[in-house]
């Protein structure tokens, strides 16, 4: 049994982030594969061990400090949750919650980026179809995943995204899965190697 | 300045008349002349602005009418231009050379993002607040940043109306010194006990943070609510409209029946809206229910052909709330129907491709054994289908078109008595023509 835990989805919840949730565990159903959503409330205590897929979303700002704050607490557990090859998922500004892992630094952009998004990654073929519409981006320019043709990259380059191991964090919205059904199925294949 | 602003102001207006042409160009203009010729107008005594992500301009309408009614000259922009330069040149043209609007009452239907830019020169005594909800991301983000936006410039002596079911719009309550004036819906035979939609923006208490808990729902986060941990609550409004019936198009206050010009719970909370603006400035509740009555007819598109009833509701692109309402619409109706969304164009304000918004609306609710068809239809046909699949319903009810036309025979075709549209405002009058034309 599969168990996806999306963090805090009653905080973050901007832009139909749960389409992700929803692409995934359709492509799960289509291929038999027993899975459960966990809904981790700001109540609930994170039981790390228990899950193999973390998805969180984007935010409005006074959500995303709290959340940083509640997640520094767990910040050995997760380093070791991502370090054991399990998956960690954020998209948009929830990106700006994970600076603390101390991957990745992150830029404030006074004038919020509004962009759609065509790029090309290695994670799979084909464009990638997305939207941007945040005041945060990843300053780092290593370990990208995807190559911009329109739309914008860390640090104003074309290059976009942070990725060690498992752990995927783009500022793309979309919702970025629903959209993209070979990145779907990359993270689905993802899941059941695993 | 300020004389030579009006004048260039009216001229254009003139020029416009002549060549029937209408647009804000003349408050553009005169701007130009004078940045702060609004501030040195002389307004009348009651001075209302209403805003909100939807609604308001249907709520300044019935106000108008209301007072118009008794006998008040209205000064109002209804021709829609709700930003800057439409205020300018409605209040360009209903001042005289002096700057003085010799009406009695100033009505403006004033977009979210713009309040800022004229509640400190107009000064309004009352604020309509109809809704804040998620809409046009974009241009938005999101709901912080437009109530921040009417927060910081409002004026202190401003009074705001709004409705007490909305916890979010309490925080006017929480954040500024500005006196509340609440009105909100009674319980009744729409309302629910379960959450039913996801994604919405208030599940936290605006004061303490905690969850809210809910004696029962109205639509999304309307409902009596109550925090659990602090003194947070529900409170009886000012005006509680009761005995909400929407298959008669009516809700009662002080038992007296209102009609709400619609079958839909936002046509109830704008009636009750304008209802308590107007009763707060002491019109005569009889005078107001007999005017609201004149006025606020079921403007639905709703038709039978060939012994099929076709009803068209109304939503707002980019705007989930507004579609999870004709959601809930077409999940309330157990009988078999068919649906049919679509849209021209996501926005006209932008070119932007953003279909978060999709995944905002509970299409889930749909996924039942009453539907029998639903058509995805126009540009974001393949996007629609993707959210319609995403809701798990089966590939074989879905149906994807490029137009309304293309869809009709098999419409036509169906089963079903019942053909619901979920539209955009325009695809609406597309969706009348389509299918009330006769097939040859």
């Amino acid at each position: 049994m599969i168990t996806i835990a999306h963090l805090y989805p009653y905080e973050l919840a901007l832009y139909g982030e749960n389409g992700n949730i929803k692409a995934l565990t359709y492509e799960l159903e289509k291929q038999n594969i027993k899975y459960k959503v966990i809904l981790i409330d700001k109540e609930t205590n994170l039981e790390l061990e228990k899950y193999d897929f973390i998805y969180i979303g984007s935010g409005r700002e006074k959500y995303l400090e709290d959340v940083k704050k509640r997640l520094l607490p767990y910040k050995e557990e997760l380093l070791n949750y991502i370090e054991s090859d399990k998956i960690l998922l954020a998209t948009g500004n929830a990106i700006s919650i994970f600076d603390f892992l101390d991957f990745y630094e992150i830029e404030y952009h006074e004038n919020r980026e509004v962009h759609d998004v065509d790029a090309t990654t290695s994670l799979c073929s084909g464009n990638i179809k997305g939207f941007q519409n945040t005041n945060h981006l990843i300053k780092t320019t290593k370990n990208i995943i995807f190559n911009i043709n329109e739309g914008i990259g860390n640090h104003n380059t074309k290059m976009e995204g942070f990725n060690y191991k498992n752990f995927y964090a783009t500022s793309i919205i979309g919702p970025l899965l629903a959209r993209n059904d070979k990145l779907n199925q990359y993270f689905v294949n993802l899941l059941t190697k695993n | 300045m300020k004389t030579l602003s009006i004048i260039i102001g009216k001229l254009t207006l003139f020029a416009g008349k002549i060549l029937h042409r209408g647009s804000s160009l003349p408050g553009k203009l005169a701007l130009k002349v004078d940045k702060r010729i609004l501030s040195k107008l002389k307004y009348p005594q009651i001075k209302l602005m209403v805003t909100g992500s939807s609604g308001k301009g249907s709520t300044a309408k019935l106000i108008s009418d209301v007072l118009t009614d008794q006998g008040y000259r209205i000064c109002f922009n209804n021709a829609g231009s709700n930003l800057k330069y439409g205020v300018t040149t409605t209040c360009i043209k209903n001042c005289n050379l002096f700057g003085k609007i010799k009406k009695d009452v100033l009505i403006l239907e004033v977009d979210e993002r713009y309040t800022k830019e004229v509640f400190a020169e107009i000064n309004p005594n009352y604020l309509i607040v109809t809704n804040l909800t998620k809409d046009q991301p974009p241009r938005q983000y999101h709901v912080d940043v437009i109530l921040n936006e009417i927060e910081k410039k409002l004026p202190k002596d401003t009074t705001i109306i709004t409705t007490v079911d909305e916890p979010f719009l309490r925080h006017f309550e929480l954040d500024v010194p500005n006196k509340n004036i609440h009105f909100g819906i009674a319980k009744n035979k729409y309302s629910y006990h379960e959450e039913l939609f996801e994604n919405l923006n208030t599940y936290y208490c605006p004061k303490c943070g905690a969850k809210l808990k809910y004696d029962y729902y109205q639509f999304e986060t309307l409902g009596k609510y109550k925090c659990p941990n602090c003194d947070f609550k529900w409170e009886e409004p000012f005006i509680l409209g009761t005995k909400l019936d929407l298959e008669e198009g009516t809700i009662e206050v002080n038992n007296k029946k209102i009609s709400i010009g619609g079958d839909m719970l936002f046509n109830a909370y704008n009636t009750l809206a304008s209802f308590t603006f107007l009763k707060e400035i002491g019109i005569e509740e009889d005078k107001i229910i007999e005017s609201i009555n004149n006025h606020n007819h079921n403007k639905n598109i709703e038709f039978v052909k060939n012994n099929k009833r076709y009803k068209a509701l109304n939503c707002k692109a980019e705007n989930a709330t507004t579609y999870n309402q004709c959601v809930y619409k077409v999940y309330l109706d157990k009988e078999l129907k068919d649906v049919v969304i679509g849209w021209k164009e996501i926005s006209r304000r932008y070119n932007h491709f953003d279909v978060s918004w999709l995944y905002d609306i509970e299409f889930e609710l749909l996924n039942n054994d009453s539907l029998n068809k639903i058509y995805a239809v126009g540009i974001d046909k393949e996007n629609i289908k993707k959210r319609l699949l995403l809701a798990r319903i089966p590939e074989d009810k879905i149906i994807t078109a490029d137009s309304l036309s293309e869809i009709k025979k098999s419409v036509e075709e169906s089963k079903s008595k019942i053909i619901y549209g979920i539209l955009n405002f325009d695809y609406m009058e597309p969706f009348e023509s389509t299918f009330k034309e006769d097939t040859l």
